[in-house]
Order: structure tokens, then sequence, then C-alpha cells
């Protein structure tokens, strides 16, 4: 038990905390739903513009909500300084990490049985069930994207007084690589693929998850620690 | 088992501590003492690994805590008075997480035992948001022997304890103590923790302002603040 058993027993209790604390998840949900109709209302467009937009608006549902999620994610950490306490015992701080941010993937990846259908309802967006179980995946994939930047900074700036300010500024520059690969393959599959450039942006974005998964464990260290 | 020399550290332009030397053998047991401010927290920090010096040398069981981060908390445990508990876990189940993750160090078995002897065996299964300050307290002591430190660190152990708790949390320290474990107190309840301890330091704005034995440490900083 050196990195997978205390990862899985740490995220074992966030979930466990996470699910006594729901309220978090739901509010976080309905935000979701409702930016989805606010953009709706927004364009006031007819039914192809809409159904043209709905990647666009679907993925960024996801990033806006994801930013509440993570720095939520971090707060039970600051209580009573618990995260002290984590980096106390003989537990590497990558293993703190890679709880927090599979946590934060699955926080993510439960937003899309609600926002999916959302989407799909306001837009009217007319697709087959392979084509939704591609854009379930290309949600999984963005949600991955998201989670292991989000989750360092978010540790990096848990500390700070700004917090819920200061994530999203550094955040949302440096995941435009999966906002752009997700809708645009979310797009791909919804509106037909015929030069087929979906598998470009989907190594996209697998790319962009293993090298910040993977950079996560190495910085975690900088980001736990004072 | 901690060896100092020249310790200090500055936060911006104020020197929180300074000009700290200080040799503690295996078995043996401190008291630091000193007004609120002294310092007592941030060398019991220090000690800790959990900030870095900015002057001196410090090495805790031959290790330096800023360089061999897992090595030199391997055998320490700290009770600081932040308590590091996760709100919404229930008594045993903090305790079945902190077993989990000091792994060959941690016992798991024994865990209502652990808690009967703190006298929390009838709060097992509640979540700790509902614990008042004195049963927080007993379940941190209870963790911490979880951890089976070498070297305990405990900043104002007595602090927000009925006096059955304090004569509880005494007896268990010389439980502790008994069996050879290196202890470094900071508390302002002197005259209680001078009991459990054979040598004693004062500091004053950072520095240390006496040494001696345990028990004259009353006598002198009464004769300083005259």
């Amino acid at each position: 038990m050196k990195l997978v058993g205390p990862v899985f027993v740490l995220l074992a209790k966030d979930l466990r905390v996470e699910w006594r604390g729901r309220f978090r998840f739901l509010s976080i949900v309905l935000f979701g739903g409702i930016t989805l109709v606010l953009f709706s209302f927004a364009i006031d467009a007819d039914d192809r513009t809409a159904t043209v937009m709905a990647p666009g608006f679907l993925i960024l549902a996801l990033l806006l909500s994801s930013t509440l999620g993570l720095s939520e994610s971090f707060r039970v950490e600051r209580e009573n300084r618990a995260l002290e306490g984590l980096l106390l015992l003989p537990v590497e701080p990558a293993v703190l990490f890679y709880a927090k941010a599979l946590g934060n993937f699955v926080f993510l990846a439960m937003l899309a049985p609600v926002l999916l259908p959302s989407a799909i309802i306001l837009y009217g967006v007319d697709a087959g069930p392979g084509a939704l179980l591609g854009v379930f995946g290309v949600w999984l994939l963005a949600a991955a994207g998201l989670a292991a930047p989000g989750t360092l900074y978010a540790a990096m700036t848990s500390r700070a007084a700004s917090q819920d300010v200061l994530l999203p500024l550094l955040l949302f520059p440096l995941v435009i690589p999966v906002l752009i690969a997700s809708v645009k393959t979310v797009a791909l599959l919804l509106q037909g693929d015929p030069m087929d450039q979906t598998r470009s942006w989907i190594v996209m974005l697998l790319a962009f998850d293993v090298i910040y998964w993977a950079l996560g464990g190495v910085l975690a260290a900088v980001a736990m620690e004072e | 088992m901690i060896h100092a020399r020249g310790l200090g550290i500055r936060f911006g332009t104020q020197w929180a501590l300074a000009h700290v030397d200080l040799d503690l053998e295996a078995g043996e047991r401190l008291l630091l003492a000193g007004a609120n401010g002294s310092g007592k927290t941030t060398l019991l920090r220090l000690i800790a690994g959990l900030r870095k010096p900015t002057a001196g040398e410090l090495l805790v069981d031959g290790r330096d805590p800023s360089e061999d981060r897992l090595g030199a908390r391997s055998s320490l445990s700290l009770v600081s008075h932040h308590d590091y508990l996760y709100d919404r876990l229930t008594a045993v189940e903090t305790l079945r997480l902190w077993s989990s993750l000091c792994g060959e160090r941690g016992g798991s078995g024994g865990l209502p035992d652990l808690l009967a002897e703190l006298g929390l065996e009838d709060a097992a299964n509640r979540q700790v948001a509902g614990f008042s300050a004195g049963m927080r307290k007993r379940l941190v002591l209870a963790r911490s022997r979880l951890e089976d430190p070498r070297l305990l660190l405990l900043d104002e152990p007595f602090a927000s304890l009925d006096p059955q708790g304090q004569t509880l949390i005494e007896g268990w320290i010389e439980r502790f103590t008994g069996g050879g474990g290196t202890l470094i107190v900071a508390s302002h309840a002197v005259e209680r923790a001078s009991r459990l301890c054979n040598r004693a330091i004062l500091l004053e704005q950072g520095q240390i302002a006496w040494r001696g034995a345990a028990a004259g440490l009353e006598e002198a900083w009464a004769r300083r603040l005259r």
C-alpha cells in the first residue's frame, strides 16, 4: 500500500464527506442547469442556431460548474486545517493530489446525467444513442482535463483569502485547449464528421489529460505544502 | 532525538524565533513555556516539518525535516491546537482513516478499546461535528496513538478540557513517556505540565530566555516577570 491504496482510502473519505454534505453537489448541479437555461435565453436563437451552439454551451456549463466544485473541494481540508494533519502523516503529497483529483473527476462526471439531458432538451439536439454515448465519453475526458489542473490550482490557492477569484483566473487560460478540443469533438459527434477529425481532437484531449495528471503528481508537494 | 543550532524563522521582517539551540535526547520530556506569541507553537511546527527554518540547523531523529520530510515525520506526532478533524466523519471513521494512512505504524485493531480508553466509546459512531471541544481533544489523542510516535509534540494539551479530561490526558501522557517516548509540551498550564516534564525552556519574543529543570520553571518565570 504505497500509492494506490492510500489514494483510494482518501478518495473514499472524500466521497463519504461529500455524500454527507450533498447539498453542495446539488447546488452545483443546479448552477450548471441554470447556466444552460441562461445561455438559451441569451442567444434567443432559432432551433438550428441553438443546436449549433449546444456543444459550446454544454462544455462552458461544465467549465463554470467545475470552478465552484474545485474551490469547494478544498474547503473541507481548510476546516480545522485537516490538510495539514494529512501532511504530517507518512503520505506522499502526490497521494493527496491524486485522491483529491479523482474525487473532483467523479464529481464533474456526475454532473453529466443532469446537464447532458438538459442540454438536449433545451437546445433541441437530435442525436442517436451512439453519438450521445460519444458525447458522454468526451464529457469524461473534459472532466479529467479540468480535474487535474483544477485540483492543483485549488490546492495552491486554498490558503488565499480570494480563492474564488484566483482559481478561475489561473485555471481558465490553462484549460483553453480542453475547451476547444471538447467543444469541437462534441460538435463533430452531434453534427457529423465528414472530414474524420474526431479522432485527432480526442487525441489532443487525451494528451492534455495525461500531461496534467502526470504533472499534478510531480508538482503536488509544491502545491500542498506551505 | 532533536538537535537544533541557531534555529530561526522570519515572517516578513519579523523574527518569530531566533538563535534557538536545543538538544533533546530520546526519552527526555521538555516543557516549552512563554507568553502568547513567544514562539512556542512556531518551534513545534518547525520540529514537525510544517515550516522551513529561515536560519540555523535542525535535525529530528538524525534527519532534516525540510529535506527528508517523510523520514523526519515518520517518528513524530503533533497534537496541535488545530485538531485536523473532518467534521462529517464519525470518531471510528476518523481513527480508521488514520490507521489506514499510517501504514505499518498504525495498528488497525483495537479501535473500540482505544476509544474506550479515552472515554469516547459511546460516541464512536457519532459525527465529529457534534463533539464538544473536550471530546475532540480526546479523539485527537486517540488518533495520535495510532501514529505510534517516538516523539510526541503537544501544543496546549490541557486547553478546553474539564478537570476529569485533564487527569485522563495526564495519565495518557505518563503512559507514553513511561514507555520511553520523547515529549515536548507547549503549555500555559505550567504547574500541571511541569509534573510531566524533566526539562523546561522559557521563550520570550522568540528567544530562549531561560532553560533548566522543569521543577524550577515557575519560580524562574515569576522572577523574570518581577
